[in-house]
């Protein structure tokens, strides 16, 4: 019995992995033959649009299933500051049991939503109707809650986890006892279950559950939230360009660019540094800032810079800041999520954000280059021919941003079409040309690997919409307006409550969540105190590129901590000067205007 | 609780608070509106989505949050179905428990038209004949498919983008028409990328006040009489402003440099071809053409009568 149930859960398991891979491939398969067949007087594919956005919707919560069932779902991770022992485990009951209520209400939410769907009969496209697509919706979010449920730590996280199942059906069932009530002390669970590890979007969807029922207001307000960002049209450029870095990552890629950075930069002092911010920023533009670019490139620079005798600590530091340079860079996933959130033209934040972000890579290489003075770390003599031939063997992956550049803004594609054919270029050189990557035996896996982390990242962007509807609905953006306009009275004084305010957020936020809640706050407060709107969103990213760096809550942090397998007060202490010169970066960008809008304005 | 797209600070959403503020006096305090605009509360879909589920109560809608709740009101999106206010408002006006009905059967009441304006072509080549626009991309709302398909069965470009890519769509070459009112052309900056408008209307942009049934029901019908007076009051004062607005915008913008396109009379008889062309492939693709048919007929009744009267 136990084996059949062992061998089910597995066969379930694949299933849900090959599934979340094929969604992804007919994504790009519909965007890509819709480009093509639409050229000239074709007709394109029919239903290619409303079809890529329902898959998109599949795709965050197929990969959030399956991240759960990984472990991989993000969140605080400040749990590990924890002693081992009674409060660690005590610790992680109750963040169990809170993300299984949440999940549960969730689910539940999202029922509602697809039976109200369901009345109206609305259409996706060939005669497939908008309800089958919004199944998704409570099987994955059932299954997230199961999976939480099971792993909540033995047989006593198991049942807390059924009575805190059972405690959600029931208020499912009368969510009219919250009608009024202070709602404090649910909030007050919720941030405490956060800060002791319950993954995230639980939380913010829990949140907006109750925060709405508290109101009066059904609860299926937050699905819909939900869909509306999912199905939105730029969305899958999201997805699509995080492929695009992870099959970039997973063939040798990262060692042919290293290769020809190391020709053309190791001659100077601290060369091997300097390319090793460079490498992370040029992959964090395709990862995203979703903490991929240490993992895959880690090992590799790690050992770089260490067989050249650069200091453990530098090193360290070095890469944990790395992991997410690149973040301002065109088309960063930051860059695109706020072009969709603030309602402002992603092709403008693409441009904006070339200088600010080759500043803070000039700022950490800088860095890199006083190490390398001072240490005398080793260099490499510069050998033309050799340079040549490494930039040669890596011309593919170089050549990749151009085309994107040439596509974007000679109006060729649209950033989602752009990043579609991101994937395409990216499979034909990995596949292909270099045949690095077998289709057979390494797509899959990568597919699936990349399948669950999007599905992490975009389920926190889903339900932190709904979180953040309540805020409209509650006015609190133009309430805050009001206010803000009343006590502040200079534009530069409203920049540095800005600077300080963000900071606090990076502190405890992660960057998804932080851009679907705080950008609406923030975009009328900036066009109050004039602020061009696409320097706001540039200083916004910049000023969260900060708290992937800062204690107790940076992704970077946990991540380096894990991937070099070093205690975690270890690599706040490396990452302390990063963070120094990072804030300079920043506080350059928030003040000096011209470096976001300058390019624009000598290109026009 | 309403929610509109209609931007905030604009003459419409001026309007609607007037008429918000009409309804507390007219109940004394019971009946008081909460505004949405701007599109805070999301896309006209969005926003039809959240009366569904109880979210909100009301919205100001145009025929793309209208269609989503019946596809009678598709009638409104047919290029060059109308050639006049007064064409369009005699059906407005003599369908009007027409469409009642139609809304009332999925759970909405009608409290008024709205008027969004006339919407013209814009574009970077000036537009002419029908072949004019066929040979330039078309910008078109990336939430309405079944528009797009139908652009490209009848041989022209549209190219499905979000609203807020049209001014870099236009920049970059990406769109070079767009369909839009001179009102939102000129508050909006699109007209600085497309020098010309054509003069020939291309079509009215229909709104309607709705309210679901559900909240419609909590009210007295002294109150629901009230609300009823004071959103036909803004009907009336919609129709009065609004056009005129329009034509204030276009004159700001031949001032600044934009060319008004005249059609020839032989080439306004191809526009009404492809018209009726388009509206044929309407039919063919409508689950119910009871409404189209009716909307069609009362029209050209009107038509014959006003060619009738010399
Ligand atoms: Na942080
Ligand atoms: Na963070």
């Amino acid at each position: 019995m136990k084996r059949f149930a062992s061998a089910f859960t597995r066969g379930f398991d694949r299933f849900e992995g090959i599934l979340g891979g094929l969604v992804f491939l007919a994504i790009v398969a519909l965007m890509t033959a819709e480009m093509a067949l639409r050229t000239g007087k074709g007709v394109g594919v029919p239903g290619a649009l409303p079809m890529v956005q329902h898959l998109t919707l599949w795709l965050a919560f197929l990969g959030a299933a399956l991240a759960a069932t990984e472990g991989q779902l993000l969140s605080l991770a400040t749990g590990q500051l924890l002693p081992e022992g009674w409060s660690r485990r005590g610790a992680k009951l109750l963040a169990s049991a809170v993300a299984v209520a949440a999940t549960a209400l969730l689910c539940q939410a999202s029922l509602e939503f697809l039976l109200l769907e369901k009345d109206f009969g609305d259409e996706v496209a060939f005669g497939i109707p908008v309800w089958v697509a919004l199944l998704v919706l409570p099987v994955s979010l059932g299954l997230i809650t199961l999976r939480l449920g099971w792993v909540a730590g033995g047989w006593l996280g198991r049942a807390v986890s059924l009575g805190a199942l059972a405690a959600a059906v029931a208020l499912g069932r009368h969510p009219e006892v919250l009608e009024g009530a202070p709602m404090w002390p649910l909030l007050a669970l919720l941030v405490a279950a956060m800060a002791l590890g319950a993954p995230i979007f639980a939380i913010l969807g829990g949140a907006a559950v109750i925060l709405f029922l508290g109101d009066g207001v059904p609860m299926a307000a937050v699905p819909v939230e939900t869909y509306r960002l999912a199905t939105s049209p730029t969305l899958p450029a999201i997805p699509l360009f995080t492929l695009t870095g992870f099959l970039l990552a997973e063939g040798k890629a990262s060692e042919r660019l290293v290769a020809v950075f190391r020709a053309f930069f190791g001659w100077i002092p601290g060369g091997t540094a300097v390319v090793a911010a460079i490498v992370c920023a040029f992959f964090t533009v395709f990862t995203g800032g979703s903490g991929v670019t240490i993992l895959a490139l880690g090992g590799l620079l790690f050992h770089a810079l260490s067989t050249d005798g650069y200091r453990e600590r530098f090193s360290l530091g070095l890469l944990t800041a790395s992991g997410s340079l690149g973040l301002l860079l065109p088309p960063a996933l930051p860059l695109i999520l706020y072009g969709i959130v603030a309602e402002v033209p992603i092709p403008d934040l693409f441009l904006g954000g070339v200088l600010p972000g080759l500043l803070l890579v000039t700022l950490i290489a800088g860095w890199g280059v006083r190490e390398g003075l001072r240490t005398g770390a080793g260099r490499a003599a510069f050998e033309g021919r050799a340079a040549f031939a490494a930039l040669w063997r890596a011309k593919w992956e170089l050549l990749l941003p151009v085309f994107l550049v040439v596509a974007i803004f000679r109006g060729l594609a649209t950033p989602v079409e752009a990043s579609a054919l991101a994937v395409v270029y990216a499979l034909v050189v990995q596949c292909l040309v270099h045949r690095d990557l077998s289709p057979t035996r390494d797509l899959p896996r990568v597919l699936r690997q990349c399948t669950v982390l999007v599905g992490g990242v975009l389920i926190i962007l889903c339900v932190a919409m709904g979180f953040t509807s309540y805020l409209v609905d509650a006015q609190i953006p133009s309430q805050l307006l009001a206010w803000v306009v009343e006590h502040v009275e200079s534009p530069l004084m409203f920049l540095l409550l800005l600077n300080i305010f963000l900071l606090l957020v990076g502190c405890v936020m992660d960057i998804f969540s932080a851009t679907v809640v705080v950008v609406p706050l923030i975009v009328p407060l900036g066009a109050a105190f004039g602020i061009d709107p696409i320097h706001l969103g540039i200083l916004f990213i910049a000023n969260l590129e900060l708290g992937y760096l800062t204690p107790p809550v940076g992704l970077n942090l946990f991540l380096a901590s894990y991937r070099f397998e070093r205690p975690l007060l270890e690599v706040y202490r490396a990452a302390l000067p990063m963070l120094a010169i990072l804030g300079l970066g920043v506080l350059l960008i928030t003040y000096v205007p011209w470096l976001t809008t300058g390019l624009a304005g000598l290109l026009r | 609780k309403m929610a509109t797209l209609v931007p905030e600070g604009s003459v419409w959403d001026g309007i609607l608070r007037h008429m918000g503020a009409e309804w507390s006096d007219r109940t004394d305090g019971q009946v008081k509106l909460r505004l949405y605009p701007g599109g805070v509360a999301g896309d006209e879909p969005d926003i039809v989505r959240k009366m569904r589920v109880g979210q909100l109560q009301g919205a100001a809608l145009t025929v793309a949050g209208l269609s989503v709740i019946d596809e009678g009101f598709e009638v409104f999106e047919l290029p060059m179905f109308f050639e006049s206010y007064d064409e369009l408002y005699h059906v407005l006006d003599t369908l009007r428990p027409d469409f009642e009905k139609r809304l009332e059967a999925k759970g909405y009441v009608l409290l008024n038209w709205g008027q969004g304006g006339w919407v013209h072509i814009f574009s970077k080549k000036p537009v002419r004949s029908v072949d004019d626009l066929r040979s330039q991309k078309l910008f078109t709302w990336a939430g309405n498919d079944a528009m797009v398909q139908l652009w490209r069965r009848n041989g022209f470009q549209p190219v499905p983008l979000a609203a807020t890519d049209i001014l870099t769509g236009l920049q970059t070459g990406m769109v070079e028409a767009i369909t839009t009112t001179p009102l939102a052309a000129l508050s909006l900056q699109w007209f600085r990328q497309t020098p010309y408008m054509q003069d020939l209307g291309f079509a009215p942009l229909v709104g309607a006040t709705v309210m679901s049934r559900r909240a419609w029901r909590k009210l007295t019908p002294e109150q629901r009489s009230a609300l009823l007076e004071a959103a036909r009051e803004t009907e009336k004062e919609l129709l009065e402003v609004i056009p005129e607005q329009d034509e204030k915008a276009a004159q700001q913008m031949a001032e600044r440099g934009l060319e008004v396109v005249a059609v020839t009379e032989a080439q306004r008889a191809e526009w009404r071809a492809a018209s009726q062309d388009f509206e044929r492939f309407k039919h063919g693709s409508m689950k119910d053409t009871a409404l189209l048919d009716k909307v069609r007929s009362t029209r050209d009744a009107f038509r014959q009568r006003q060619a009738g009267t010399p």
